[in-house]
């Protein structure tokens, strides 16, 4: 084995020259910094005043020594309400249509991959259709939808309309997941007496973790900073999410950054430390998910 | 083996959930926007029937307050083009310079995906200071010479200088390089190691192994990547949003801008319902071609 | 299968947690998020009505401007307005009467004729019948650096327009930037752009164009617009503006960068804060004499609280409606947030001078036209805007502005 290892490098006859790789790493370092920047930039903003944000201090660390930095945006992004609870509202809604969705696109795409019927071709290419629409062109129709259903001002109001914005590319990532599992398991699964029901919990479901993984990243990504529908279907503070709840920083005239900046630190953190901490899970499965989708 | 009709029963529960939500929150509402697009309604109280005036208004040149919706189709299909044809071939770049097996790869992979989960509030406020009058840009042009002492500010954001399109399409194309890369960098790494040792041993270079080996094997991912560029620019509108700051921006209008500012500000809930339908069947229009074209090459 | 189970209950928790929604006490939404410097008035007032009331909850909810016109027009649509409301004036409101979701407060008014004058009520009130309680109310001035004036040899703001193109000419000569206009937000522009337009035309001549059908076709209006293009051609507004939102420019004339700003005078507070050291306001100066005098000023009460027709107990809640409006109106009166729509009748000598000095030019004052955006329905207030966008960036001239009004609105 060590032997053919050898071979292999005496025939690696043309290797990249040595300044086109320094050339590569320059260029790959100068692209990280920018795309770490803004998150620097964000904390700096976060501990600024209006003065330093718009005029005088725009990409720079806050002025002064760090006693002097503008710490209280924190604490004014913290007053604007129950921000634990927003959060655990954010936590909950975004979970449920996690849940929701991951679930949904699973047993849509169980039907669609590994049933065979003469339309499931046209299915999916209907379901598929659902990418291409704009959340913000449907505001008002869900509404009248939601309001009907005497739903409004539940968490439910926005758990059903992000699953459904959801959905489609779920049953994208699934589906290719679903494929690769070879049919003779639910072949076999059948012969031992097995209904479809069972196949599915039991054999496939349990398959599928890499699947579900890159679906709740990728809900996770749509729902976690959505504002829009979130102000428009609930009110008060009892079922607030994080981004609703932050909303509440912008003036009508006049709007003070600094506490805007500390809101987004704290509301992107999370995603920031779940990033770090899982990484590579996370590219993995996004990863396995993209290729096969 | 199962009775057929049995089969129909299952595939219909199977079906159900994605079904309910795919109907009640997507297709009803469409359904009842297109519905709307031939009235004049103000999102609540009377509709007035039109007929096609709202569309009307978004075509017809001479017709009463005209409404330049083909621009925006423009300036969409200019940010589709930029995306495929930059945006991506920087993603592809990215891609394969790191599957190549770079030192430090996995921390390049991670620090290049991170804008996408940067909220695009802050990504949209930082490039406002980079665009500012007094912002880094100026600056930069003023250090390197190119703006000398006397000269007044360029107006990055300004509208009716030709300049704030571009000013929005930069951060909204730098934005989501990394989620290319990641996808592509999926590609490139499902070629299995042997292969590309192999093409090595036969004296091929980095290079030729990223082109002849590589990139041929991943059609089906740079497929997806197109599908989501096109449809994600057709829709885009956050950053707009932040780095026009006015939604009836002329010279940076999108449909999606268009449709808000009809709905939220202006109120005529009809012609947004109007464009929501185009915007729909735009978005249709291209999904089907980009599968088409990817389907005939093969 | 465990997994799947505990998800299952995690949905069953979130279904049960929405069960349990409150139906009790009054619910009102408005527009004093946090950082809204009304924020405070409406605080002190509800805790004062808590007090009064102790058995009457208010269950209220403060939503950003943008948002918060989208939520209260679905929930108009989808019938789940709350109780009390807040709301513009004159087109805003009066879309919501068309469709009878508003309770008429002609009966609760009598209560209070004697502290809200009827007057104040007038862009409330629909064929006669009042739908709306003001609370403060606010008009564009013309914020000055009395320090940068100084410099340039002027001790207090030029009241003449002769006088203030002079000091302007002298300004520029001095490199200073006379006047800045955020040129990203349209709103910013139609303060000055109306002030103009009023002190050419007459203030009667304007609001009939705004509210009473009059065509835009008026070369007057044109040659206000010429007026103020001429003005960005001599470089007295910052050239900057035009990629400038308004936080940055207010943040600009706060630091010293402009002679003048005109806005509303809900800036007032934050001025006398934050400075210029030596802020004043003024009115801006008569352009045709044989038009306009002063007097004439763009403004007036826009902020409004309503009662939905739908509301529990519409006519107590009207009544409770009134005495908030007066409790909003006069903390909002005493932080400087705006002038008061109510009559004071409690000690107001800690309200701000700036916010004084524009009590006096209202007390002056003889006919306020509404701000366009906010008098005209919003479909035509697009239109408007789109083309004031237009002037300010020089993309259309006085003659191309009224030629498409007039063919978009009239």
């Amino acid at each position: 084995m060590a032997k053919n290892k050898n071979d292999l490098q005496q025939y690696q006859v043309r290797k990249t020259k040595g300044w086109v790789n320094v050339l590569i790493s320059i260029f790959l370092a100068i692209w990280a910094i920018i795309n770490l920047y803004p998150l620097y930039w964000m904390f700096t903003f976060a501990l600024k005043d209006n003065k330093q944000i718009l005029d005088t201090n725009k990409f720079g660390l806050p002025e002064g020594a760090p006693n002097k930095w503008f710490w209280s945006n924190f604490k004014e992004a913290m007053n604007t309400g129950p921000i634990g609870r927003f959060f655990l509202n954010s936590i909950i809604i975004t979970f449920a249509t996690i849940v929701i969705t991951t679930l949904a696109a699973m047993m849509a795409s169980y039907a669609i991959t590994r049933i065979r019927w003469r339309a499931s071709e046209m299915m999916n290419r209907i379901f598929m259709l659902g990418i291409t629409i704009p959340i913000q062109a449907s505001i008002i129709p869900v509404y009248l939808v939601v309001s009907k259903l005497k739903l409004i001002n539940t968490p439910i109001a926005l758990i059903v309309p992000y699953s459904a914005f959801s959905l489609a590319m779920a049953l994208l990532i699934c589906n290719g997941f679903m494929i690769q599992i070879p049919k003779e398991l639910d072949e076999a699964a059948y012969i031992d007496g097995c209904g479809r029901g069972k196949v599915f919990f039991s054999v496939i479901l349990p398959l599928m973790k890499p699947a579900v993984a890159t679906t709740a990243i990728y809900t996770f990504l749509q729902c976690w900073n959505e504002l829009m529908f979130a102000s428009t279907f609930l009110t008060g503070e009892d079922y607030m999410t994080l981004p609703a709840g932050m909303a509440q920083l912008f003036g009508s005239h006049t709007t003070e950054w600094g506490p805007i900046g500390a809101a987004l630190v704290i509301a992107t953190m999370p995603t920031i430390v779940f990033y770090i901490l899982f990484s590579r899970r996370i590219q993995d499965s996004f990863i396995a998910g993209a290729v096969k989708g | 083996m199962k009775s057929k009709k049995y089969d129909g029963v299952t595939i219909f529960l199977f079906l159900l959930p994605a079904l309910l939500l795919f109907v009640g929150i997507l297709v009803a509402p469409m359904a009842s926007s297109a519905i709307n697009s031939f009235y004049q309604y103000k999102g609540f109280g009377q509709k007035t029937w039109l007929g096609w005036d709202n569309y009307k208004r978004l075509f017809n040149k001479d017709f009463p307050a005209y409404i330049p919706f083909k621009d925006s189709v423009v300036h969409a299909l200019l940010l589709a083009g930029f995306s495929v044809f930059i945006q991506l071939p920087l993603a592809l770049g990215l891609a394969l310079l790191l599957g190549r097996g770079i030192k430090g790869e996995r921390f390049f992979l991670s620090v290049n995906f991170l804008p996408v989960l940067i909220s695009t509030v802050v990504i949209g406020q930082l490039w406002l200071k980079i665009f500012d009058p007094r912002g880094l840009l100026n600056s930069l042009l003023r250090l390197v010479g190119y703006l000398k002492e006397g000269d007044d500010n360029i107006q990055w954001l300004a509208e009716g200088q030709g300049k704030l399109l571009y000013s929005c399409f930069i951060p909204m194309l730098w934005q989501y390089v990394g989620y290319h890369m990641l996808l592509m960098y999926a590609g490139v790494k499902s070629v299995p190691t042997e292969l590309r040792e192999a093409a090595k041993i036969d004296g091929a270079t980095d290079w030729q192994v990223d082109r002849f080996v590589v990139i041929p094997s991943m059609k089906q991912i740079v497929k997806v990547s197109v599908i989501f560029a096109i449809t994600g620019s057709l829709k885009s509108y956050d950053l707009i949003r932040i780095i026009a700051m006015n939604l009836s921006t002329k010279d940076a209008s999108v449909p999606s801008t268009i449709l808000m500012d009809y709905m939220t500000l202006r109120g005529e809930y009809g012609v947004a319902s109007a464009v929501a339908v185009l915007l729909i069947l735009l978005c249709f229009f291209f999904a089907i071609l980009i599968s088409t074209i990817f389907k005939e090459r093969d | 299968m465990k997994k799947f189970l505990a998800m299952l209950l995690a949905i069953v928790a979130v279904l049960g947690l929405s069960a349990c929604t409150k139906d009790d006490g009054l619910t009102m939404w408005c527009i004093a998020t946090k950082s809204d410097s009304n924020r405070h008035s409406y605080e002190e007032a509800i805790k004062e009505m808590e007090k009064k009331y102790p058995d009457t909850k208010l269950n209220w909810e403060a939503i950003e401007n943008e948002t918060y016109k989208q939520k209260i027009k679905a929930a108009v649509a989808g019938d789940n307005m709350p109780d009390i409301f807040f709301t513009w004036s004159c087109a805003f409101l009066g879309d919501f009467v068309k469709e009878d979701k508003v309770y008429c407060l002609d009966d609760a008014y009598k209560g209070f004729a004697d502290k809200l004058p009827e007057k104040m009520c007038k862009n409330t009130t629909y064929n006669g019948k009042k739908y709306g309680v003001p609370l403060t109310m606010n008009i564009v001035g013309l914020f000055a650096n009395m320090d940068i004036l100084k410099e340039v040899g002027y001790d207090k703001v030029p009241g003449s327009y002769t006088e203030l193109i002079e000091c302007c000419d002298k300004l520029v000569a001095a490199g200073k930037i006379p006047f800045g206009c955020a040129g990203k937000e349209t709103w910013c522009v139609t303060e000055y752009l109306e002030s103009i337009i009023e002190k050419s035309i007459g203030a009667k001549a304007l609001d009939d164009i705004f509210c009473n059908g009059a065509t835009w076709d008026n070369p007057d209006v044109a040659k206000a617009v010429t007026i103020f293009q001429d003005m960005i051609d001599k470089k007295y507004f910052d050239p900057d503006g035009v990629s400038l939102g308004n936080d940055a420019v207010k943040q600009n004339f706060i630091d010293g960068k402009y002679a003048f700003y005109m806005n509303g005078t809900w800036n007032c507070a934050d001025f006398s804060q934050k400075g210029p050291k030596n802020c004043q306001v003024a009115e801006f100066p008569v352009i045709d004499d044989s038009k306009a005098k002063l007097g004439q000023l763009i403004g007036g009460p826009s902020d409004t609280l309503a009662v939905a027709k739908s509301a529990k107990d519409a006519e107590n809640t009207a009544k409770y409606t009134f005495e908030l409006g007066q409790l909003i109106c006069k903390y909002g009166y005493l932080d400087g947030c705006g002038l008061p729509a109510w009559t004071v009748d409690y000690d107001a000598s800690s309200v701000n001078e700036l916010t004084r000095s524009v009590a006096d030019i209202v007390a002056k004052s003889d006919y306020m036209v509404l701000f366009g955006d906010t008098a005209m329905p919003s479909d035509e207030a697009g239109k408007y805007l789109e083309q004031v966008a237009l002037v300010y960036t020089k993309q259309v001239d006085g003659a191309g502005f009224i030629a498409a009004l007039k063919a978009a609105i009239r």
